[in-house]
């Protein structure tokens, strides 16, 4: 099983690097995963994404749709994806510590 | 990765990954000798495989009728040849002529490489059928594709997407992972949408008891395809329904049809009727999923534990039916973009879809532009059989599959692209940008909900 560093730490990932256990993550492991992400350094911008996905899969146990993060968030599509290149699903919801989307995606 | 022998191939399901599908892989070792018991196993249960084995000529008529062959010019991708990787090993073990001259006969031994390029190409076939509609003997290769992923399964070799999408379905009754809390929220969203849009608010009715309706949606219109779900939504809401939409089974997809044809597909039939029964549903209508509505309607009957007496049909049958007897009022002009119809390979082979598709969308659409080929003669969108797979190898022959599909849609010059089933949906969110198409992609009862007339 592969496994990204995090302060000494081992953390197991999946083959794309999302995290196997959305329960242990905290904001290190954002920071350690953004490079992957081709995020150079997370701003609030992104903080204040990352933060509101952590929040939502916390109460709702899935990401919500990417409509809603855009509202609630005020961020446009184009603005999120600006700040994670790689998508809301491959970059924002993994550095949130979701799982890998599974299904028709 | 994921290349073996210069086979692009999709990622392979870890142990871990098929212990939650309740699968104990076959050693490596063991392969050659079980996969035969398995193939011998095929050949007397299935008369449309052995069909397949035994009476193709090699005309070559469903070379070119398939997007893979013309997208990707690998000759293991032409149809016949594609299903020549098991018939080779079927001749050599299982005909007369086969296991006395052998290769003199286009027979061959099974070995482990021919395993590996079988789960090479059962995964780059897209189970579309096209091929079946040409060929002059009526050979459903579909069926040699369908046989290879089920002994690969049987062996312990699906690809992750498949097995980790058929681990959700088993624990959450969808294949996203969906909660019920999540999908009650998104349902909230998408009502609080509805009341900006029309003035006025539609509710999804969730987990209702004593329902007439029972609603099965995508479990990707929730993440992906929200105007799918406002779509039905409306169009309950317009007929005057008492409907209703499980936290338990959520899904019209199948993608245990798609590789296992066992456990997980079943597992979603019987969730279905425990839902219907405990709901009270009079009757049951499929949401927008081409795969998963030929699992339902052409396999449930052999997939339920028990009988069932309680009707299913197709939300885009049933809609139809409204606009035939003059049911529905529609203003074509709510949807007035030059739009063409991208024909789902499952409706239009499988479940005779045609023609209601083209009532619901002449009569909510001001401009509808017919792609040519057209109806059962359509070409996949290239991503069917859920074959959605993101590595990079896999998703660059995505692209080479949908080449065919890109160059229909550009001919119609439409700015809307309506392709009413989640695959499809997922194939042509990226392939859009892909191949620079510029059309705004929907469902159809997204269009038809759109053009409906409240009075």
């Amino acid at each position: 099983m592969p496994y990204i560093e995090v302060l000494g730490q081992q953390i197991e990932v999946d083959e794309d690097g999302y995290i196997q256990d959305p329960s242990i993550w905290t904001p290190e492991i954002a920071k350690a995963m953004a490079p992957m992400e081709q995020i150079t350094d997370l701003t609030d911008e992104h903080w204040k994404v990352i933060n509101y996905l952590r929040d939502y899969y916390m109460k709702f146990g899935i990401c919500p749709m990417i409509r809603k993060l855009c509202k609630d968030t005020g961020y446009t599509l184009k603005k999120i994806y600006e700040l994670f290149p790689t998508g809301p699903a491959k970059g924002a919801c993994k550095l949130a510590g979701a799982p890998k989307p599974t299904g028709c995606v | 990765m994921p290349l073996y022998k210069g086979m692009a191939q999709p990622v392979k399901a870890t142990a871990e990954d098929l212990k939650k599908l309740r699968l104990i892989p076959v050693p490596e070792e063991k392969r050659v000798e079980e996969a035969l018991k398995m193939l011998d196993n095929a050949r007397k249960k299935f008369r449309s495989f052995v069909l397949a084995m035994e009476s193709c000529v090699k005309c070559g008529a469903c070379a070119e009728a398939c997007h893979a062959y013309r997208g990707t010019r690998d000759p293991n991708n032409i149809p016949t040849n594609r299903a020549e990787l098991i018939r080779k090993i079927y001749r050599r073990y299982f005909t007369v002529e086969g296991r006395l001259f052998g290769k003199l006969v286009g027979a061959e031994d099974l070995t482990p490489d021919v395993i590996e390029q079988w789960f090479a190409y059962f995964y780059q076939c897209t189970e579309c059928r096209r091929c079946g509609v040409v060929c002059p003997f009526g050979i459903d290769t579909c069926e040699v594709t369908m046989a290879g992923r089920r002994i690969l399964h049987q062996l312990g070799m699906v690809p992750k997407l498949h097995a980790t999408t058929g681990a959700a379905m088993l624990k959450s009754g969808n294949h996203m992972a969906l909660t019920p809390a999540g999908i009650v929220d998104t349902l909230e969203f998408l009502s609080d949408e509805i009341e900006e849009e029309n003035g006025f608010r539609i509710d999804f009715p969730v987990d209702k008891p004593d329902s007439d309706i029972l609603y099965i949606p995508s479990s990707a219109d929730f993440m992906l395809n929200p105007e799918t779900l406002k779509g039905a939504a409306r169009f309950f809401h317009y007929i005057g329904a008492n409907w209703t939409i499980t936290t338990r089974m959520t899904e019209a997809g199948n993608f245990g049809y798609l590789f296992d044809q066992a456990l997980v597909q079943k597992e979603l039939v019987n969730r279905l009727f425990q839902e219907a029964v405990r709901l009270g549903a009079k009757k049951i209508i499929w949401g927008e999923c081409g795969h998963g509505w030929r699992a339902i309607k052409m396999y449930y009957n052999t997939m339920a534990d028990l009988p069932h007496r309680i009707p299913i049909t197709h939300i885009l049958d049933e809609a139809a039916e409204y606009v035939k007897r003059g049911l529905l009022k529609l203003d074509k002009d709510k949807n007035p973009e030059p739009t063409t119809l991208h024909d789902p390979c499952n409706y239009v082979r499988a479940c005779g879809l045609s023609e209601n598709m083209r009532v619901l969308i002449k009569a909510s659409c001001a401009d509808f532009r017919e792609m040519e080929p057209n109806r059962e003669k359509n070409f996949c969108c290239g991503g069917g059989s859920g074959i959605l797979f993101d590595d990079p190898d896999m998703y660059e022959l995505r692209i080479k599959f949908s080449v065919k599909k890109a160059e229909q849609i550009r001919a119609t010059g439409a700015k809307v692209l309506c392709a009413p089933c989640s695959i499809c949906k997922a194939q042509f969110h990226p392939m859009i940008e892909e191949h620079h198409l510029g059309v705004e992609l929907y469902g159809l009862i997204d269009l038809v909900g759109r053009a409906l007339v409240w009075d």
